[in-house]
This record gives C-alpha cells, sequence and structure tokens, in this order.
C-alpha cells in the first residue's frame, strides 16, 4: 500500500493487472520501455520497431498474468518477465524472412507477432486466430457499443455508472451490453 | 461454432459472474459440474470467454498508446550525435535563463518526480460492504479524481473523522492537482496515530507542501513518514 508505486510488490501488480488498474498498467508500462529501446536500437532495430514490439510484448505479458500462466517468483519477476519477451520477440524478428528481405530497415512495420499466446497446438492457433478477429471487430464496433463494452469489460466500472454515464436507467443499460455483445458476436463470425 | 445459436441474456451474464470470479461458492461449484460434463455448453462458455479477453485485449492495446504518449522523450544518440555538443550548450543557455527567471524551479522538478498517487484500495465486485466507498475507489482507480472526490465528501460529512475516508480525498486532491485541498484532509488523517494510513498521510502531507512551496513543513512531514523514499527526497531538498 501507499507510498510509491516504485514500492509496489509484485501481488499488487499483479493485481492491478488482473484488474486493469490504468494508474499502475501506466506505471508498469512508462519505466520499463526504455531498457527495450535501448535494446532494440543497439541491434539494427528503430524507435518504431521498439514501440510495436514493447507493445506486443506488454500484451503477451498481460495476458500471461491474467489466465496464470506467469506467477511472479521474486521482487522484479514481471520486469525480468516483460524484458525477455520483448528480447526475444526482436531476435525472432531479426532471424525472420520479413527482416532479411529489407536491408535498410526501414519500412515495414507489420510484422506478424510471434507467440503472444503459445500457440503450440492447432487448437491453440485457432484460439489465437478467433482473438485476432474479435480485436479487429472490436476496434470498428463503432459507438456507442464500443464504449459501453470497453467500460464494463475493461474498465470494470459497475452498470450504475455506466447507466449514469449514458443517461440511462440500469434495466436498458444492461439490456443494451446485451445487444451490443450479440452484434460483435455476430460481426466477428462473419470474417472468415 | 454455430452464428444462429444464441445466447441468452441470463447464460452471458452467469459467464461473466464466472470470468469475474463473482460467483458463490455453491453456484460456482454447480457452473464448474456443468461444464465438466457438458461439452457443449464448454463450448459455449469459451466462445463468450474469448469475447471478453478479445475486447479487453483491444481496449488496453488502445491504451498503451496513450501511454506511450507519456514516456519521457529521449532524443535519439544515432540520428543526434553530432547535435548533441550544440544540444548541451543551448541547454545549459537555457537552464541559466530560466533559474535567473524563475527562481528555484527544482523542489516543483522533485515534487512531480516523487508523486505518484497512492494505488489505491482493492475492490473486488463481489464486495457489498461499503459500497460508495469502494464505488468512488473505482473511480479514483481510473484516474476520475473529481467524481472520486465528489463521492467520497457525501460520505465525509457523516463521517468527519474518518482517517480512512480522509486520507483518500487527501490523496484524490492531490493527485487533482489541488494541494491546497488536500493539505486539510491530510492533517486529519495524521490526528490518529493508530491509523493505518499515519506513514503515507506523512509523506503525501511532506508531497503537499513541498508543492505549495513550504520547504519546512515538507520536510517536517517526510520525516514523519518514516520511509525511505522520504528520507531520500529530503536529502535533495533545497531551501
Amino acid at each position: 500500500m501507499g507510498k510509491s508505486l516504485k514500492l509496489l510488490n509484485q501481488s499488487e501488480l499483479v493485481y492491478a493487472i488482473k484488474s486493469n488498474d490504468s494508474n499502475i498498467l501506466k506505471h508498469f508500462y512508462t519505466t520499463n520501455y526504455k531498457k527495450i529501446e535501448t535494446l532494440i536500437l543497439k541491434n539494427s532495430g528503430s524507435i518504431d520497431y521498439a514501440k510495436d514490439i514493447y507493445q506486443d510484448a506488454f500484451i503477451a505479458v498481460w495476458t500471461h498474468v491474467k489466465n496464470d500462466k506467469f506467477v511472479p517468483k521474486n521482487d522484479t519477476a514481471l520486469q525480468a518477465y516483460l524484458y525477455t519477451i520483448a528480447k526475444n520477440k526482436w531476435m525472432d524478428y531479426l532471424r525472420s524472412n520479413d527482416f532479411k528481405k529489407i536491408s535498410s530497415a526501414s519500412k515495414l512495420r507489420h510484422f506478424e507477432p510471434a507467440d503472444d499466446f503459445s500457440e503450440k497446438t492447432n487448437d491453440d492457433k485457432l484460439k489465437t486466430e478467433r482473438l485476432h478477429k474479435i480485436m479487429h471487430t472490436f476496434k470498428n464496433l463503432g459507438e456507442p457499443c464500443k464504449s459501453l463494452l470497453t467500460k464494463f469489460y475493461f474498465e470494470k466500472k459497475s452498470m450504475k455508472d455506466i447507466a449514469d454515464e449514458f443517461l440511462l436507467d440500469a434495466a436498458s443499460t444492461r439490456n443494451k451490453k446485451y445487444r451490443c455483445m450479440q452484434k460483435l458476436r455476430e460481426l466477428a463470425l462473419k470474417i472468415e | 461454432m454455430n452464428p444462429n445459436n444464441n445466447i441468452s441474456q441470463e447464460l452471458l451474464e452467469t459467464i461473466e459472474r464466472y470470468y469475474n470470479d463473482s460467483m458463490s461458492t455453491d453456484e460456482r461449484h454447480l457452473f464448474v459440474e456443468k461444464l465438466e460434463s457438458n461439452p457443449e455448453f464448454k463450448t459455449q462458455v469459451e466462445d463468450i470467454k474469448i469475447l471478453f479477453l478479445g475486447i479487453e485485449t483491444q481496449s488496453l492495446k488502445e491504451q498503451l498508446d496513450e501511454f506511450h504518449k507519456d514516456i519521457p522523450k529521449a532524443t535519439s544518440k544515432i540520428r543526434f550525435l553530432q547535435f548533441t555538443k550544440y544540444a548541451v550548450a543551448a541547454v545549459v543557455v537555457i537552464s541559466l535563463g530560466s533559474y535567473w527567471f524563475f527562481g528555484k524551479p527544482s523542489n516543483q522538478k522533485l515534487y512531480a518526480k516523487y508523486f505518484t498517487p497512492d494505488p489505491g484500495l482493492p475492490t473486488t465486485m463481489s464486495s457489498s460492504l461499503n459500497f460508495e466507498f469502494y464505488d468512488a475507489m473505482v473511480n479514483y482507480k481510473h484516474g476520475d479524481y473529481e467524481l472520486a472526490i465528489s463521492k467520497w465528501e457525501k460520505l465525509q460529512i457523516n463521517k468527519p473523522n474518518n482517517d480512512t475516508i480522509n486520507y483518500f480525498l487527501g490523496v484524490a486532491q492531490l493527485a487533482n492537482k489541488n494541494e491546497l485541498k488536500a493539505i486539510p484532509y491530510l492533517k486529519s488523517t495524521i490526528q490518529k496515530p493508530e491509523s493505518v494510513f499515519l506513514n503515507d498521510a506523512h509523506y503525501y502531507l511532506g508531497l503537499a507542501y513541498l508543492k505549495e512551496g513550504n520547504i519546512e513543513r515538507a520536510r517536517k512531514h517526510l520525516d514523519l513518514s518514516n520511509t525511505d523514499v522520504g528520507q531520500e527526497l529530503i536529502s535533495k531538498l533545497t531551501d
């Protein structure tokens, strides 16, 4: 509790990650970036690559913590884990054909994120594909569904608060949320 | 998965409770039993869970770009190497100038460096005790300090001496860049020497005074905070 975010212990960080506490996520994000930027700049990368790789790694750490795939064992475990994942992703990219094709690392900004979700089996691969489809659909879902679902599922706001923000009563907000989920589900299934 | 196979609102909300870990023990028990015995149900649940994850992941992704803007910009060593010496010279000239112009900005910088909002108390979705208090805590954690303050202020009227409410009102005011309003709340927290927030309240009170420019009081409360960061900060203060 308290003092400074610097002193947050790992279990508090895990809790914050699971509840998407934006203050703490932001702190975790901004304080660990520089090390990875330095690594990538020193190894034939650019600032743009550093940002992409870092964000991919950050999302992977967040997902693993959320699913209890990674449980920190010492005081800097999460920071070290983030660094290792980013480093591996960058090494994978350097070894990839995408990188070999372009001698001057200039244009290419989109490369396949390397196994974020440890897609070892076909089943996992399918799941990752589905997840990407859903993310893409959600990105373009349109308002007010997008805000409503973000507030409920990501920000974990209460139904009552969301209803207040949308100037609706709780029952219609609940109903709207349900219809938005149906819409998202149907649209995500359409992209094949 | 069959797109025509609609999922009812009730089922959606049941899966939400499972995903959020807010089921009662009994409900959870029954739910897990059904998951294990009914593969079709399991697929339905998996389908919905991945929707939740997709929404959360995409929301996070969009938030990361916002976070990224707040990473302090460092000049890229590779590209700007030749400019470094001119840049250094310019910075020296500018900072000497602004020092002369604006007096001593360094304590304000120290404040900026040392102030991070208290992470707040854990809020669990199932907790119904002190609903209003934790409801405001959720706003606080999402950086909506004004809303949190307005909710806590209402509670504070009935419980003017509650150290928890006073403490969080103080840190929320401070996070909302309103150190003058923060000070009275934090002062009232430290009236209770048995409070679990005592050290933290002294620390934030020290920061509030630092922001206000009262270095003597800042030093006193940072010292009383009994924390390493407090001591570290004291050693950097300039009168």
